[in-house]
């Protein structure tokens, strides 16, 4: 028998439990479990009301357990956790069990083997609740220091906005000059400035800080530790090589992008005339008065959209997504050049026009100068040929015309590129940072966590999460920017306490769970003159992976120990009722 | 198929009564159209538009067809002035084709 006082909460969870879960019979059938004191149903557990009965129960009858079974933990856990805390119970002798997500919504056809599975499920929840001990967070003292990994005007700017609020920013860039592509970008909409005039800016506004330090010519070639004080090595590469320590708080990465390459023939690249979106911009800048290609004036334009993105499936490693900055960058180059010659004939072969918000202006302001669009199907792309007298041939099926077959004759056909991932292999082995299906850095949720990734005080912004535009790129090195300080500015950071701990009475270190570990998070130490293994809680991440490789047992899991699991599985394989 | 000249788009503009650059091809001028002139105007302002001169030539019947009747200008949700715009085509007609 128990000497615990565990209380039992079956939630109705509306009807999302209780259409299908008998939950009478399932507390009927636990309220004479070892350890139980207090059984009862409530139509919403999280509800305000049903919460306060529990804190009620909980100092009443003197309760040194919980058990709440309703939805997932992923939706409630920090709920009832917190519920246990204000009650003055330990939060981590809570346990939450999954009726609703793995019992009533998988079993929705079998009311009666749904109640009995309900019930094995929460008896197993008992059982381990049964064998809690009170534990407390890990506390780990953070550095004030952040490291941002790309000084492109996402990096630049996230490393302002660090500085004035306190923190010391080591800012890193690969090449040897600060402002990636935004650098060379001639007039960008909707301030008219150029892309050198907005980056000198932010340069100058670094150079005032004496907390940014910057490196240019650098790579991090090494990472240790973890969220709250990273270990980073910096090799300087000028003039002569060298490597530098850093600790940090906080990584940020900022790395960009790369423009899409167009290979060799794709809508005619190669041929005379045929350039990239980002060559005729630089055309556009250099061009004083009249717009000239090779000697010779530019009177007809033929743009060609979404080249290298929304590409279909059939090709092998297609980029499947809208690169979202090209269509309005189009058409804004196009504004550029009536503004060159107003006599300019423009022609764009679109599949979609995608220019949102206020880029719309953009696209209306063209179209009234006289631009014309035509679109264009996937499965039917134009073709571009040589001509004779040294234009381009092009030729198009007009879906606006029902498909109608149109030739254009042009001086330069400018393919509208996107956005592709930068080849950053090497930081991604550092950092372990996963990359999605396109290539970029995943954040852990696009709207609920979106600069966040799952190396915890890792943070990402601009473009290497995906194509974003400059304002973009910078709302989201404010995010990261707003994210890293919350935890820096605090001074220490609260990690789970569910991680594993090593019985050095046990303990021979034979080194086989150092190996097992995926986090590196197994490290040797001295215990009475003899060598044990030790777990680093800063880096643990509680995934057990290193508790079976113990010949010795000298292993568990805080919360998940042999003896809770074992005890819970019995509980599941017990007669029901 | 037809090649585009930007000649006649020029020709076009110059003469100033013609203007459809708000059209968003969206078909109500089609749809309410008591002649039925499925090509009218949508498909053709697109011709002028492209400047496709051959295919505006050809359709000299459909561009004297219209009634003038506006029903369709009326429901134009991009606001075009598409009795306007045919009245220039039949002026454009009259000089080119016609020769009046
Ligand atoms: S932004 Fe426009 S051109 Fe670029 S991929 Fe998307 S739809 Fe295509
Ligand atoms: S629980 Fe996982 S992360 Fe922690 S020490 Fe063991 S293997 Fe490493
Ligand atoms: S109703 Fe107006 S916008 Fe729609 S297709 Fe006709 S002219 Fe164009
Ligand atoms: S004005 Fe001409 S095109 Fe418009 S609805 Fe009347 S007849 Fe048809």
């Amino acid at each position: 028998m128990s000497d615990r006082r565990i209380g039992v909460y079956i939630c109705h969870c509306g009807g999302n439990i209780s259409d299908y879960v008998d939950v009478d019979r399932v507390v009927k059938a636990v309220c004479d479990e070892p350890g139980v004191v207090v059984a009862r149903t409530a139509v919403f557990t999280c509800s305000d009301a049903a919460q306060q009965e529990i804190i009620q129960d909980i100092k009443e009858q003197n309760l040194d357990g919980l058990v709440v079974a309703s939805c997932s933990p992923k939706l409630h856990l920090y709920t009832f956790r917190d519920v246990a805390r204000r009650a003055g119970l330990n939060p981590y002798q809570y346990t939450q069990v999954n009726i609703r997500e793995q019992c009533s919504w998988a079993h929705t056809g079998d009311r009666e083997g749904a109640t009995e599975k309900a019930i094995r499920l929460v008896r197993a929840g008992i059982a381990r609740t049964n064998l809690t001990e009170p534990l407390q967070p890990v506390k780990i003292d953070t550095v004030p220091g952040v490291l941002i990994i790309g000084a492109g005007i996402a990096g630049l700017r996230a490393a302002i906005g660090l500085a004035d609020i306190g923190i010391c920013v080591y800012l890193v860039e690969r090449a040897p000059v600060v402002g990636g592509w935004v650098a060379r970008f001639g007039k960008m909409y909707p301030h008219g400035k150029k892309g050198r005039e907005l980056i000198d800016q932010l340069l100058d506004e670094v150079k005032k800080r004496e907390s940014i330090t910057l490196f240019t010519n650098a790579e991090v070639v090494e990472k240790s530790g973890s969220m709250g004080d990273f270990h980073v090595r910096i090799r300087i590469k000028e003039p002569a090589e060298s490597d530098i320590g850093v600790r940090v708080g906080a990584i940020i990465v900022a790395t960009g992008f790369d423009p899409y390459q167009p290979r060799e023939g794709e809508y005619g690249y190669g041929l005379e005339g045929v350039m990239t979106l980002a060559a005729f911009q630089e055309l556009l800048d250099n061009s004083g008065g009249r717009l000239v290609y090779n000697g010779r004036e530019i009177k007809d334009v033929v743009y060609i959209y979404c080249v290298g993105s929304r590409q279909g499936t059939d090709m092998e490693n297609a980029n499947r997504y809208c690169s979202r900055y090209c269509c309005n960058a189009t058409v804004h180059a196009a504004n550029l050049a009536f503004e060159k010659n107003p006599e300019i004939h423009q022609f764009h072969l679109f599949r979609d026009m995608r220019t949102y918000g206020r880029f719309e202006l953009l696209y209306r302001e063209a179209l009234k100068r006289g631009a014309t669009f035509l679109k264009f199907d996937a499965s039917e792309p134009p073709r571009v040929e040589q001509g004779g007298n040294g234009k381009l041939k092009v030729t198009v099926k007009d879906l606006l015309t029902s498909g109608e077959e149109f030739e254009i004759r042009a001086d330069v056909v400018v393919l509208a590129t996107g956005m592709v991932p930068k080849k950053n292999g090497k930081l991604v082995d550092i950092l372990k940072l996963p990359v999605g299906r396109d290539g970029f850095f995943n954040e852990i949720h696009p709207k609920l966590r979106p600069v966040e990734t799952v190396v915890d005080g890792v943070f990402i912004c601009g473009a290497c999460q995906g194509p974003k535009n400059s304002s973009e790129s910078v709302a989201s090195a404010l995010a990261a920017v707003a994210q890293s300080a919350s935890i820096l500015k605090k001074g220490y950071v609260e990690l789970e306490p569910l991680i594993a701990a090593v019985d050095p009475q046990l303990c021979t270190w034979c080194g086989v769970c150092a190996q097992a570990c995926p986090y590196s998070a197994i490290e040797q130490e001295q215990y009475r003159g003899r060598e044990v293994a030790r777990v680093n809680e800063a880096v643990c991440k509680g995934c057990g992976g290193c508790v079976p490789t113990c010949s010795r047992d000298a292993l568990n899991l805080r919360g998940y120990t042999g003896a809770q699991i074992k005890s819970m599985i019995d509980a599941l394989v017990k007669e029901i009722c | 198929m037809a090649l585009v000249n930007p000649d006649f788009v020029e020709e076009v503009k110059r003469s100033g009564r013609f203007d459809a650059s708000a059209c968003m091809n969206c078909g109500v001028c089609s749809a309410v159209c008591p002649m039925g002139i499925e090509l009218l105007p949508r498909k053709l302002f697109r011709y002028v538009l492209l400047g496709v001169k051959d295919r505006v030539l050809e359709n000299v019947e459909t561009i004297y067809s219209c009634l003038l009747c506006r029903l369709c200008e009326v429901n134009c949700p991009a606001q075009v002035h598409i009795a306007e715009n045919v009245r220039f085509l039949r002026c454009y007609m009259n000089k080119k084709v016609f020769k009046i």
